[in-house]
């Protein structure tokens, strides 16, 4: 019905079999060395050794990632663009005055700031793609179950995330047959449609919320949710990769603390 | 006879709107039965679905369970919803969780089964319905097939002796629904009763054991399919059209051939009347129809049947025969209306193998009996 969504990648991934705790601390442990690095080195391996992972292990197709990246890369670009022209230092390349109150300048402090700040982003938003895209929702109910969380939130959060999906459902659905008589030809027409969708897809998740009721009452339910236990142990060889990769990458950190571009 | 499992006493209920959806049905259910729900949409059948397994109370009269009336306290209802499963039109509107295996677990882990007899109850229903390995499969990925399957496991989860079905095939492609209905009578073969509403009634004639046609909230006609069904007034006034074969049979007695009294219900009857009409006998040796159970024997048995029997017809009864063949990489010549099919291919003395369940090879040496019986032309039959 809709487009293919991040949780449906993740449901489909090549990693989807190894264990949820594996792969969560991956990300959560990639994130952690990005903020303790000093130097650009270090966050800059750690995106690209995920990066290589999503596209090589969990076979996530090159251009969807890309797609993915695109919005934090751009982000990130137009900081770094920020930061080398107002952030000052000593060793001067270029400088502009436009006001009196504003300079610009390059220097070798802004550009070693830039590269610093950009390849932390990129480490960083590797790791947090990394678990968006190998750890579907569904298993991270059983680590929040695990962690406990208290019961009600999980089974909140579960009810919620198989109503997002009808909702979504019906979203299409309304605002395609919106398009097919002309919705959205004008402005106005637009700015109606679109409350008229709102509206229809809010009294379909009244009638859903009820429908669900219903169902549970059907099948006796006493406030009493299951949920599947992680069915993978954790195997040899992915935490000895990762512990590979984060002695590898702490000893990076540590080599190169003091690196700088220029 | 098998003793009643479900009475209506002169039972009315109406919407808080305002709309007299049932008014004074009275029928009775027995156990074991296929019964079939018929009439057009509005006709009252949802509600009166509903009514089964205590969802919607009934205004007046009184509903009986196993010969006791229904009572609307919360345990009684627990004890009343264990043991009448509901299946609803949408399975969307009936799988709650995020997963199948928490779906199908919904049910029993609410009834306090302990861990290790949910998972067991879980691997069975879904083993069941064929949907071994979706586990941890997201509903929202499922096809509108697969998904009804799943709403069906979570209700045999919970081990109900009966099963009711709001229109059971609605939504789903021509295999699909075959399959369903397939399932059906393996479920009714393992001592279920099924009800089923539909406005489909070419699939209640040849399947229900008994028919009840609802109009306006009144039971129009109530028995087997070929009377209910039977009567044009009646079925005009349903709005619905009477099924091809019976309206053949009546149009070739309109015409005075001499029929059997006997209507078809199948293709199978219908051709086996025509035989008998123009006095056709289409070979004077039937082939033989041979049964391999997939629980019991292995591929090695199919494989040695092809080489004996090279051009024989091959059909699959249930999903998990399906899958075995699929497995075994072959093709199938059947893979709904086996039986009959094959009964078909033996009228014209071809051989014919009908891969399937244990459980359902009691089915099969069954209906080819019955067959014989009724038609005084015997067609053997065997294990593999």
């Amino acid at each position: 019905m809709h487009d293919e969504l991040l949780e449906d990648i993740a449901q489909n991934n090549g990693l989807r079999e190894v264990n949820t705790w594996v792969k969560l601390a991956a990300g959560l442990g990639c994130i952690l060395l990005c903020l303790l690095s000093g130097s650009w080195v270090a966050p800059l391996f750690i995106g690209v050794v995920l990066s290589g992972t999503v596209l090589i292990l969990a076979r996530i197709k090159p251009r969807i990632y890309f797609e993915i990246f695109i919005a934090p890369f751009t982000f990130a670009f137009t900081s770094v663009v920020v930061i080398v022209l107002v952030t000052g230092g000593s060793g001067v390349f270029w400088s502009w005055d436009p006001f009196p109150w504003l300079s610009l300048s390059v220097t070798r402090e802004s550009i070693n700031e830039a590269v610093f700040v950009f390849s932390r982003v990129i480490g960083g938003m590797s790791a947090m793609i990394f678990i968006a895209l190998t750890t579907p929702m569904t298993d991270l109910f059983v680590v929040m179950r695990q962690c406990r969380v208290p019961e009600p939130v999980v089974d909140l959060a579960m009810f919620i995330y198989r109503s997002i999906f009808l909702i979504l459902d019906q979203l299409v659905l309304t605002y395609r047959a919106q398009v097919m008589r002309l919705g959205y030809g004008s402005f106005r027409e637009s700015v109606r449609s679109f409350a008229t969708l709102c509206g229809s897809v809010f009294i379909t998740s009244w009638g859903a919320g009820e429908d669900l009721i219903r169902a549970m009452d059907a099948r006796c339910y006493e406030g009493k949710f299951a949920i599947m236990g992680e069915s993978n142990r954790p195997k040899a060889l992915p935490v000895l990769a990762l512990c590979s990769f984060f002695i590898t990458t702490v000893l990076l950190l540590i080599l190169t603390k003091d690196f700088t571009v220029i | 006879m098998s003793s009643i499992i479900f009475e209506a006493r002169e039972i009315h209920y109406r919407y808080p709107h305002g709309m007299h959806a049932i008014r004074g049905i009275s029928f009775h259910i027995r156990k074991g039965e296929k019964i079939a729900l018929v009439g057009p949409n509005g006709a009252g059948k949802s509600t009166l679905m509903l009514m089964l397994n205590g969802m919607v109370r009934p205004d007046e009269g009184t509903l009986l369970f196993d010969n006791l009336p229904v009572s609307y306290d919360r345990a009684s209802l627990r004890i009343l919803r264990k043991r009448v499963g509901f299946v609803l039109q949408n399975p969307d509107r009936q799988i709650i969780a995020p997963t199948v295996y928490q779906d199908v677990a919904f049910g029993p882990t609410n009834l306090g089964y302990s861990g290790d007899e949910v998972r067991r109850v879980v691997k069975e229903s879904l083993r069941y319905v064929g949907l071994e390995g979706f586990e941890r499969r997201p509903p929202h990925q499922l096809s509108g097939g697969e998904k009804k399957r799943v709403a069906i496991a979570g209700v045999l989860a919970m081990d109900p002796d009966v099963l009711v079905f709001d229109e059971p095939t609605s939504g789903l492609d021509p295999s699909g629904s075959e399959d369903i209905i397939e399932l059906l009578d393996e479920l009714n073969l393992a001592g279920k009763t099924i009800i089923i509403s539909t406005h489909d009634i070419e699939l209640a004639y040849p399947w229900a054991d008994r028919a009840i046609l609802l109009v306006k909230g009144r039971i129009l006609e109530e028995g087997i399919p070929e009377i209910t069904f039977g009567n044009p007034e009646n079925i005009r006034m349903a709005s619905l059209s009477m099924p091809i074969l019976l309206d053949l049979y009546l149009e070739l007695g309109k015409r005075g051939f001499k029929l059997p009294e006997r209507k078809p219900r199948t293709v199978l009857d219908a051709l086996n009347l025509i035989d008998v009409a123009f006095q056709n006998l289409p070979c004077s040796r039937p082939g033989a129809i041979t049964v391999h159970s997939v629980d019991r024997s292995n591929e090695e048995c199919i494989m040695a049947w092809r080489r004996e029997h090279p051009g024989g017809a091959l059909g699959a009864m249930g999903t998990r025969a399906k899958q075995h063949a699929a497995e075994i990489n072959i093709p199938l010549d059947f893979t709904y209306g086996v039986i009959d099919k094959c009964i078909l291919k033996a009228l014209l003395g071809e051989d014919s193998l009908i891969i399937t369940t244990e459980s359902m090879v009691g089915r099969v040496f069954e209906r080819v009996r019955e067959f014989g019986k009724e038609n005084r032309r015997e067609v053997p039959v065997s294990r593999s």
